[in-house]
């Protein structure tokens, strides 16, 4: 309970946001909450079933560029073009990951990378579709449904992204703490032990996938309308390197900590760029105090500090990643 | 009409056997140990039972269907659960929670991905009763990584209880344990094994804990069965006392 009335203010505060912030914040704040939607979405494989993905950005981009081309190409109103995109990078999903499920540990992530930048060479070289090197640029935020323009808007737009980002929470909140989250957890610390007990683990990964590519899409699909342009950039492995940090530095294996890693990775690239060209270097620097003092992240520290407790994915000890299992 | 019957079941790792032809027949009820030196063959024969590995050739039959080919979840699923030579646990969940993962193996809404109270109710009730077979209970809320290795080797038995299966297979399930600990663990599963409701077999090398647990023991020797029998008939059998018991007994 008291983490629902918790989850409640903070969706309170973000709702009066749009009243008090001016326009350039609102701005780092959407897209800051877009890029939250895709951590946590990974965060499901990594954080909760230990399926590390080195390509996640496939599943933004898809998201991304397919919204971008319902946008262009048809009159779908927006919010259903982003649910159609979301869902067309799940089922995507479903045939990556039965094929990267062949392989586990190291393997499975190299696989993961080797479709990411699959798609990334497709989306440079489909021109007809996907604008190659230029991408799709001046994506609209189409109205509707029903003729509404609400979305259309800055802070409609916004309240788009909120509600999925808060519904995405609730779904995964309680898929993983439901009896499929149980195996997927199983999955996490002793998967032939899983296998031994009766359970079809390739078949768990596999929906696992699925779910987390419909939401990472989900988070793709948001932000084409929202920046207008989806690019091959989207795809790139750079950016499924970032999620992943951003996942781990928020706290892996809980849901809240990854929203709160992008939200401080938007933060500190912002600041440290204003500083410095070479702000990823710092932001490499902070990246792996996290791993060498911090494995639990930002929302795993704040736990610790404020209840005693060890949450989540905790003792998460990436240097102890087992890479074979 | 045998439980489990292995007909001339083989595996060859490139050129070695190591299951040659082993033909044996466990009836319901029995319990049984299959016993032999070191690299006899014994954990493969367990993992040829299990689908962990495929048979080179012949057959395995479970309750009148053929389990050969057929994948590890699936033979588990027809009530086959094992446990392993080498501890086998989720060391970061509690014993209790061990259990529950391993009773909601065989719930029909095991894959249910919202609310689930009632799949984890019966799960959890069914796992709390076989930790408390097993004398577990007082260590239910523990995590099972931070158990004493004779805790942990008593929970992974729990768990397979858990599934209520109907065979039960125990690779060794004393490994690891000093004396003290052996003998709680065998005077555990001799009770557990008195009442003659479960089909057991059961994989060990202490032969104390073979001949205080097993009505019926099979000899593994080189991959191939040298006896099969009662322990006395066993025992005195030339053949395993040459190649096993080394003039021991």
């Amino acid at each position: 309970m008291r983490g629902w009335l918790g989850t409640i203010i903070v969706v309170g505060v973000l709702a009066c946001a749009p009243a008090g912030l001016p326009p350039f914040a609102m701005t780092l704040l959407t897209e800051a909450l877009i890029l939250g939607l895709f951590a946590m979405s990974l965060d499901l494989m990594v954080g909760y079933t230990r399926l590390i993905s080195f390509g996640h950005a496939a599943a933004y981009g898809l998201g991304a560029y397919t919204s971008g081309y319902l946008l262009l190409h048809t009159d779908i109103a927006m919010p259903f073009a982003v649910i159609a995109a979301a869902l067309f990078s799940g089922v995507v999903a479903i045939g990556v990951a039965w094929v990267c499920t062949l392989a586990s540990g190291v393997s499975f992530s190299m696989l993961t990378l080797a479709f990411a930048q699959l798609l990334y060479a497709v989306a440079f070289k489909w021109t007809s579709v996907t604008g190659a090197s230029d991408g799709l640029a001046g994506i609209p935020r189409s109205p509707g449904p029903f003729g509404t323009t609400f979305f259309v808007g800055k802070s409609g737009f916004y309240y788009l992204v909120l509600v999925c980002l808060f519904g995405g929470f609730v779904f995964c909140r309680s898929l993983v703490r439901s009896p499929f989250g149980s195996v997927l957890r199983g999955i996490r610390e002793n998967e032939a032990k899983t296998l031994s007990l009766g359970y079809n683990t390739r078949c768990y990964k596999i929906a696992v996938v699925a779910i987390s590519f419909t939401l990472g899409g989900l988070a793709g699909a948001l932000y084409a309308p929202f920046a207008g342009f989806a690019n091959t950039e989207l795809l790139f492995w750079l950016f499924s390197g970032q999620v992943l940090i951003m996942v781990i530095v928020g706290g892996a294996g809980t849901l809240v900590g990854p929203i709160i890693g992008a939200a401080f990775f938007m933060l500190v690239s912002n600041v440290l760029s204003s500083w410095t060209d070479s702000w990823a270097l710092f932001f490499g620097l902070i990246f792996i105090l996290f791993v060498l003092f911090a494995p639990q992240g930002i929302w795993g520290l704040a736990t610790q500090a404020f209840t005693g407790e060890v949450a989540g994915a905790r003792r998460g000890r990436w240097r102890s990643l087992n890479w074979t299992g | 009409m045998a439980l489990l019957e292995l007909d001339g079941l083989t595996r060859r790792f490139g050129g070695i056997i190591a299951v040659d032809r082993v033909t044996m027949r466990v009836e319901a009820g029995e319990v049984r140990a299959v016993i032999g030196p070191n690299g006899a063959g014994k954990s493969t024969l367990f993992n040829l039972i299990t689908g962990v590995v495929k048979a080179s050739e012949g057959n395995v039959r479970f309750d009148d269907h053929v389990l050969t080919g057929q994948s590890p979840h699936s033979i588990c699923r027809r009530g086959i659960s094992r446990t392993f030579q080498i501890t086998a646990l989720f060391p970061e969940m509690t014993a209790r929670e061990n259990a529950r993962l391993a009773a909601q193996a065989r719930h029909v809404r095991r894959w249910q991905p919202y609310g689930g109270n009632t799949v984890f109710g019966d799960a959890e009730q069914r796992g709390d009763a076989a930790l408390e077979r097993l004398g577990l209970t007082h260590v239910a809320s523990r995590p099972a990584g931070l158990l004493s290795h004779g805790d942990q080797r008593l929970l992974e038995v729990a768990m397979a209880l858990a599934q209520q299966p109907r065979l039960l297979l125990l690779d060794e399930p004393t490994q690891g344990l000093s004396v003290e600990e052996t003998a709680q663990a065998v005077e555990t599963l001799a009770g557990l094994l008195s009442d003659g409701a479960m089909t057991v077999l059961l994989v060990e090398h202490d032969m104390e804990v073979v001949f205080r647990l097993a009505r019926m023991i099979t000899v593994l020797h080189r991959g191939a069965v040298i006896a099969d029998g009662a322990p006395e008939q066993v025992r005195t059998d030339p053949d395993v006392q040459r190649a096993y018991l080394g003039g021991l007994a």
